[in-house]
């Protein structure tokens, strides 16, 4: 694919270019960075010296450059790399940004903007008015389609195992949407309930807003959707796909399975999960203990899977897998967990009454079959959740004295700091560094347990970190105890599928890619392939196995879905704002008893309030939530979330570097407020206030939507200055704000206007008189300097000022708003666009023009020429002349190599060569 | 002419969309009640509105519109067609109709802007122009251009840096130029000047430069002491007739760049002291300073102290433009007279300092090395007297608190401006239009900078209003290019928007030949009689010979008697509703 000139940057300068190298007939492609052609312009309010409608004279050159047939416009796309060919050409690499939104297929219908439940500050409108994530850029963009924001994935969703789109759910409740935010929930995994009470919430840890007073309650929003949800009384049924005519069998009903079985029964497939036990949920519903997940949650959960069509078979052990497959199913997902608990070794461990293993004790508690602890002392050995959890169920159970003994030190224990301490204010007792030597009956030799013997435990783990504890023998204690709970660990029960697990492996052996097994069909996934995790990994854990399924059964290669985008760099997030105001997080609902006695949950549940409030506090770190409403409401099927940056390579001829410039930020000029006086504006603020497509419909201040009466300018607001290290002029802020003005006093008659000025420089045709013209509407002129502004109780500003015009001195006066008139900054981006040093920059950073007077838009590089702005500051007119040069000096040095070939179309029409070579002015004339 | 055309109601599809224009219409238009107007008119099929109809994607509902409707007729209420004739008519096309059966009603200059004092007053008037609009596209035909074939060649006027770097790119890109120089030689104001701001380039020297690529290039031929005279001919096929040497030449061409200049200011007797020994304009000044070595001499006495007074000729009843350059100019003089000699001391009064964008560089560097501002006020206008030789400069200087200031300067320079040239031939022959400033005016200033109103014919340099030399031969490329896009295709469209005779009317009276301004219309043998006939190609549909013929026997195409009496009733019907 080649064209004859690439033209970088769509403003005023670039649409010239392109349209007149159009219509000479060279093939043109325009590369834009942003989502519309038609760079500042467009955004202007009315145009100086003739008040012309910035948008009515724009518009037709942004429809003619996007229809013109030679040139061809990639929006959202930037240049990675543009190199020389050795044959006078160039090329080039493009790469094509995600807009998330298919502009084949977008209408511009704005649904998804209506229907997006994230609001972030529109660039298009200065910031002053909020915009969604999912938006239109503005009324006349081209092209009028939509685009969704996304910075990245938020740290919440992409530190979700599950895969739960955790800003997308906070979003949806910060909306009040609960039911599409439990919706959401269930894209990924049936156990909103389950998970929103007995997940470790990694989504927490890394919420942005921890580094501010705390992070959002993710986990408990999640409760608050699920229980709202299950609340209901009348629920709308969920929908069952039709029957794909697969049928795919799943063993084991823990998260991993039950989640491989929802999504794959959302597929279409048929889905049976057998599952050993009496009841399904595995290490949910059987070894979690009520306080924190109670079981009613996991069941409503599950329910769920019964509404989508799934069979679950309890009490019904599979040990035969090939039986599976003759039974007619298309493929077996093994998701059997670990369900065998892992044994000390020592003496008295498995001949004494009252020594029992975690997983047993828990399940027994939650089956109502537990053992009677009532003011026995107990002994609980283990440093992990688990033995935490039964340490805790021990002292419900009425254990008089529970002690945890661990080999860890307690900050290094694998229970969550916050677990231990939960558990010490419940009256456990915790020995750490203590390993088990023996456990004894008491004495006089009964069978039955009367103390546990213990050794110093002087370190965990060998110098390379793997779990290799050593003892102080010598160092000895012991324990008085009627029962002891073991939970030092857990591993599968592979004795049931032994060619998944040869050679008697602990666990089972899956591809760690595709989660295939040496067994055709027969997958296998979640803790019984990777040893125990928790139950938002074995879920998402489930979901890759149901994606692989599904590919498998469909006929095509197991490949991964889709990545998500990068996590949104915390930082980057903060420095969006200049300040965060402070948002308290909740406290915390658990009141913990040193004697609980009930095993009824712990954790109170958010009120709505309380939910919305939390959900408030979202930072919308990915910019988009992926909340999917918007998914959900354009008609056309235009977006798509998943969506990459695509690189194209391609050959051009020429170049024509049209980037324009970028404004000075104001809140460089701390002296003058901007960012800390709601009432300071810039002028391209102001712009558009004053624009057809303005925000507010009139001229109002921002802090209190008040008329303004009083307005001032600052002109020169960094240019002309050397403390911000800009010596030069602007040249066009004086016209524009003459411009402004003029509109101000048109809108807003009552309105006092002053100028602050150096000099006003309103040096072009028709430019003097439109001075005069601004003097004449009763603009008043202040010649000198603004010191400093300050600000009053009632976001007045006080403007200190030198008054030269009138004899001189330092005075103050009051004003309603005040105006920057920002200048102009080099875009300093565009010398990456070539090789290091490659394309000349002047010493304020613009793109330097060699021989300025006599080839104008010539850069040190043959072959690429600058147009507009890009190499100082111009005003339309003047951008428009100089695109003119730049399209000469393209054609010219197109003309003098030989014609390239170039991929689309024919060559131009041939312009008639007129007096050739040597040819006198004789001959040529008639 | 058929007097009888009556609109057949029932027969036309025609589609109406109605713009908001962000609010520049509808804040007093009531857009909705202008639709409810016209949607159940006779042939409208379609009636819609749109915030900005222009936009890429109400253009495509259009398109699609007149696709899957059918549409034989469209019409577009909003804004001048000057601004959007062109768009539609392209809309039009996208999707399949003619594009001659689309009509633009104005209803945002004519009515919203207009009368934003009657929000009732200017929907009624909306809605009648609207109403006359879908009364003439009822009766709309299909159109086809004209397509011509153009002559690959341009005649560039003016010999300065604009027109001979235009004359460089033309050839450059393929065409065939002729440059006509009125003086003996190339080089204009350019090669008479030193070291100019704000890149130090040397004026001599780059006239030098551009004249030997203009040597180097057979493609353009040079005429000097040579003048246009007269232009003839139709778009894209001109014939420029050049007075040379007592001969004259008709040229053939397809385009015409007008790059002329300036002339310099000369201050009448008195102004400033002018006149007096030692009180000279920034133009002498400038040769002064390319030809004196150093020290300055002025008069066999070395000058000390300058005084340059700023505006001479600019900003003033008389030229109440800015002349752009000249600040800069002077600011750039002193630092050559500082460079040649650092002990001058010098005096700047000036009103409001334009050093604009990079030259702001040379005025930092001017005041660092010495040069002392002083600004007066607009009403109080330095006074400068002479006595027995020796000259007086009083001035109230703002920058000091409004103290009143003298200076003894050894020379006085006058900081004069760039004024238009005496082109009245020229003004003439091409028919070109001049502004109030007395410069040649573009079609707009703000995006058509180089075109101007005069087919085929484009401005640059400082003939347009004052210039640097690097904006001149900015715009004189900017020039060549537009050239290049009419001329590279080798092909134009004409407008088919023309007159054309019924003969059997005619009576070969002849009135409309000597009402055509254009000398388009001939009379020829029909049968035993003459009847009149038209060259379409040199027809601008002006239709000023129309209302000429006694016979009713001339129509214009797209605007018919019977179109237009259409509207008319439609008005009057619209005016009593």
């Amino acid at each position: 694919m080649g064209y004859d000139a690439l033209v970088v940057g769509s403003g005023v300068a670039g649409m010239e270019s392109a349209l007149e190298l159009g219509d000479m007939g060279y093939k043109v492609l325009v590369v834009e960075e942003g989502p519309s052609i038609g760079g500042k312009m467009i955004l202007l309010s009315k145009v100086f010296p003739t008040l012309d409608c910035a948008s009515c004279i724009s518009t037709p050159k942004m429809g003619a450059t996007a229809h013109h047939p030679n040139v061809t416009v990639v929006t959202d796309a930037q240049l990675s790399r543009v190199a020389r060919d050795g044959d006078g050409g160039f090329h080039v690499r493009l790469l094509r940004q995600p807009r998330f939104v298919d502009l084949s297929a977008c209408t511009g219908c704005r649904q998804c903007e209506q229907a997006c439940t994230v609001s972030v500050p529109d660039q298009f409108n200065g910031d002053m008015v909020a915009r969604r994530a999912a938006y239109i850029p503005f009324p006349q963009a081209v092209p009028l389609k939509a685009v969704v924001e996304r910075a990245g994935t938020s740290p919440c969703t992409y530190a979700c195992p599950a895969g739960v789109k955790a800003h997308g759910y906070v979003s949806l409740v910060r909306s009040g949407l609960y039911e599409e935010a439990f919706n959401l929930v269930l894209e990924a995994t049936p156990l909103a309930a389950t998970l929103g009470r007995a997940c470790y919430a990694p989504c927490e840890s890394a919420c942005t807003r921890g580094s501010l007073e705390g992070p959002l309650p993710i986990r408990r929003l999640k409760r608050f959707v699920a229980d709202t949800h299950y609340a209901r009384r009348q629920r709308p049924p969920l929908e069952r796909p039709a029957w794909n005519g697969k049928r795919v069998a799943v063993v084991g009903s823990g998260p991993a399975g039950v989640t491989a079985a929802w999504q794959l029964a959302k597929r279409g497939y048929q889905v049976k999960i057998f599952e050993a036990a009496p009841v399904a949920g595995g290490a949910m519903r059987l070894s979690i203990p009520s306080y924190r997940l109670p079981s009613a949650a996991v069941e409503s959960d599950l329910a769920n899977l019964v509404e989508l069509g799934v069979e679950v078979a309890t009490g019904c052990k599979v040990d035969d897998l090939a039986q599976l497959k003759r039974d007619g199913f298309d493929a077996v997902l093994v998701s059997t967990g670990t369900t065998r608990s892992m044994k000390l070794g020592v003496p008295g461990e498995d001949t004494l009454a009252g020594v029992s293993s975690a997983l047993d004790f828990l399940r027994g508690t939650k089956l109502d079959q537990s053992p009677d602890l009532h003011g026995k002392a107990v002994v609980v050995i283990g440093g992990g959740n688990v033995a935490i959890d039964a340490a805790r169920s021990a002292r419900r159970l009425g254990a008089s004295e529970v002690h945890l003994v661990c080999l860890e030190q307690r900050a290094e224990m694998p229970a969550y700091g916050w677990e231990v301490d939960e558990a010490a204010q419940e009256g456990v007792v915790v020995h750490d560094g203590w390993g088990i030597a023996s456990f004894s009956g008491p004495a006089g030799g009964a069978r039955a347990l009367g103390s546990v013997q213990l050794k110093r435990c002087t370190s965990v783990f060998d110098p390379e970190g793997r779990f290799s504890p050593s003892y102080d023998e010598e160092v000895r204690s012991e324990l008085r105890c009627e029962a002891a709970i073991v939970a030092i660990g857990m591993t599968a029960d592979t004795s049931a599928f032994a060619a998944l697990a040869p050679g008697g492996a602990r666990r089972l052996q899956a591809d760690r890619a595709t989660l295939r097994t040496a067994l055709p069909g027969v997958f296998a996934a979640g803790d019984a392939v990777t040893g125990p995790t928790t139950i938002a990994e074995a879920a998402g854990h489930g979901a890759k196995a149901a994606h692989m399924i599904d590919r498998f059964l469909s006929g095509l290669e197991l490949t991964a879905a889709v990545e998500p985008l990068p996590a949104v760099d915390k930082a980057e997030v903060l420095g969006r704002q200049r300040h965060h105001s402070r948002r308290d997080p909740l406290p915390s609902s658990l009141s913990l008893d040193s004697s609980p006695a009930s095993f009824a949950e712990l954790e109170a549940p958010l009120s709505e309030d309380e939910a919305r409030a939390a959900a408030g506090r979202c930072l919308d770190c990915g910019v988009c939530s992926e909340c999917h409403q918007c998914l959900a409401a354009c008609p056309a099927g235009a977006i798509d979330l998943d969506m990459r940056a695509k690189e194209e390579e391609l050959d051009v001829g020429a170049v024509i570097v049209s980037t324009g410039y970028k404004l000075f930020p104001a809140d460089a000029k701390p002296q003058y407020g901007y960012g800390k006086f709601p009432n300071v504006i810039t002028a391209m603020q102001m712009d558009r206030l004053l624009a057809p497509t303005r925000p507010y419909n009139t001229v109002l201040r921002p802090s209190d939507a008040k008329v303004p009466e009083r307005i001032a300018y600052v002109m020169c607001t960094g240019s002309r200055d050397q403390t911000v290290g800009n010596p030069l002029c602007s040249k066009f802020c004086c016209m524009y704000s003459l411009k402004q003005n003029q509109l101000i006093l048109g809108a807003l008659p009552l309105a006092d206007v002053t100028v602050h000025y150096i000099d006003i420089r309103a040096a072009g045709k028709g430019y003097d008189e439109f001075f005069e013209q601004a003097k004449a509407m009763g603009t008043t002129f202040l010649k000198g300097r603004v010191a400093s502004i300050t600000e009053t109780a009632g976001h007045n500003l006080v403007l200190r000022y030198e008054d030269i015009d009138n004899g001189g001195g330092v005075k103050e006066a009051e004003y309603d708003l005040v105006v920057l008139a920002v200048g102009v900054q080099p875009n300093a981006d565009v010398a990456n666009l070539f090789g290091p040093g490659e394309l000349a920059l002047d010493a304020f950073g613009y793109v330097e023009e060699l021989d300025e007077d006599k080839e104008p838009a010539a850069t040190s590089i043959p072959g690429v020429f600058v147009a507009g702005s890009t190499s100082g500051p111009r005003d339309i007119p003047e951008s428009i002349l100089h695109a003119g040069a730049a399209v000469v000096q393209t054609a010219a040095y197109l003309e003098a190599k030989p014609r390239r070939e170039v991929g689309v179309g024919a060559p131009p029409l041939g312009g008639a060569r007129a007096s050739g070579p040597g040819r006198p002015a004789s001959e040529a004339v008639a | 002419m058929s007097d009888q055309v009556t609109p057949s109601p029932g027969k036309r599809r025609i589609g109406v969309y109605v713009c908001h224009c962000g609010g520049n219409i509808s804040d007093y238009v009531d857009v909705d009640r202008v639709i409810d107007a016209v949607k159940d008119e006779a042939d409208v099929v379609v009636a819609r509105d749109a915030m900005f109809t222009c936009s890429d994607v109400t253009q495509e509902e259009i398109a699609k519109d007149i696709r899957e409707q059918g549409l034989d007729g469209l019409v577009v209420a909003s804004c001048s067609p000057k601004l959007h004739t062109t768009t539609f008519r392209g809309v039009a096309r996208r999707g399949g109709l003619n594009p001659y059966q689309y009509t633009q009603a104005n209803i945002r200059e004519q009515c919203s802007w207009a009368h934003t004092d009657d929000r009732e007053g200017a929907t009624g008037k909306a809605i009648s122009l609207v109403r006359a609009a879908v009364a003439r596209t009822r009766l709309s035909e299909p159109l086809e251009p004209l397509v011509v074939e153009t002559t690959g060649r341009a005649v560039v006027v003016g010999g300065g840096v604009a027109g001979m770097r235009a004359a460089i790119g033309l050839a450059d890109m393929g065409l065939g130029v002729f440059l006509v120089e009125r003086e003996a030689e190339l080089g204009g104001w350019v090669g008479d000047l030193p070291k100019m701001f704000p890149n130090g380039t040397d004026g001599h020297e780059l006239a030098r430069r551009l004249q030997d690529e203009i040597h180097r290039r057979p493609a353009i031929n040079v005429f000097t002491r040579a003048e246009v005279v007269e232009k003839t001919g139709t778009y894209g096929n001109y014939q420029v007739t050049v007075r040379a040497g007592g001969e004259q030449i008709r040229l053939d061409v397809g385009q015409v760049i007008v790059a002329t200049g300036f002339a310099s200011y000369e201050p009448e007797p008195g102004e400033f002291g002018y006149g007096a020994p030692g009180v000279v304009t920034l133009a002498d000044f400038t040769r002064m300073l390319d030809e004196a070595g150093s020290p300055l001499v002025y008069h066999g006495r070395p000058v000390k102290t300058i005084a340059y007074i700023y505006c001479v000729g600019s900003r003033n009843e008389t030229h109440p433009y800015c002349s752009r350059y000249c600040c800069s100019a002077a600011v750039h003089a002193s630092l050559l007279v500082t460079a040649a000699d650092p002990g001058v001391r010098q005096y700047h009064l000036y009103r409001d300092m334009r050093t604009y964008g990079r030259h702001e560089l040379e005025y930092i560097e001017s005041r660092r090395r010495g040069s002392v501002y002083m600004k007066f006020a607009d009403d109080e206008p330095p006074l400068v007297t002479s006595d027995d030789g020796s000259l007086r400069v009083t001035v109230r200087d703002l920058l000091t608190g409004g103290d009143q200031l003298a200076i003894g300067p050894d020379l006085v320079v006058l900081v004069t401006g760039m004024v238009p040239r005496d082109n009245a031939e020229l003004t003439t022959a091409l028919k070109l239009p001049v502004g109030l400033d007395g410069f040649f005016n573009e079609i707009h200033p703000k995006l058509r900078p180089v075109e101007t109103v005069v087919d085929g014919v484009s401005i640059c340099g400082a003939c347009q209003g004052p210039k640097t030399v690097a904006e001149s031969v900015a715009s004189g490329l900017a020039a060549a290019a537009q050239a290049a896009a009419v001329l590279k295709r080798g092909v134009a469209e004409l407008d088919p928007q023309v007159t054309f005779v019924h003969p059997e009317a005619c009576t070969g009276c002849g009135q409309c030949v000597g009402a055509c301004p254009y000398s388009a219309i001939s009379l020829v043998e029909r049968g035993p009689a003459k009847v009149a006939s038209i060259d379409a190609a040199a027809c601008k549909g002006c239709g000023g010979c129309v209302p000429s013929c006694p016979e009713d026997a001339i129509d214009l195409a797209g605007y018919t008697d019977a179109q237009i009496r259409s509207m008319i009733d439609s008005l009057l019907v619209g005016s009593e509703t």
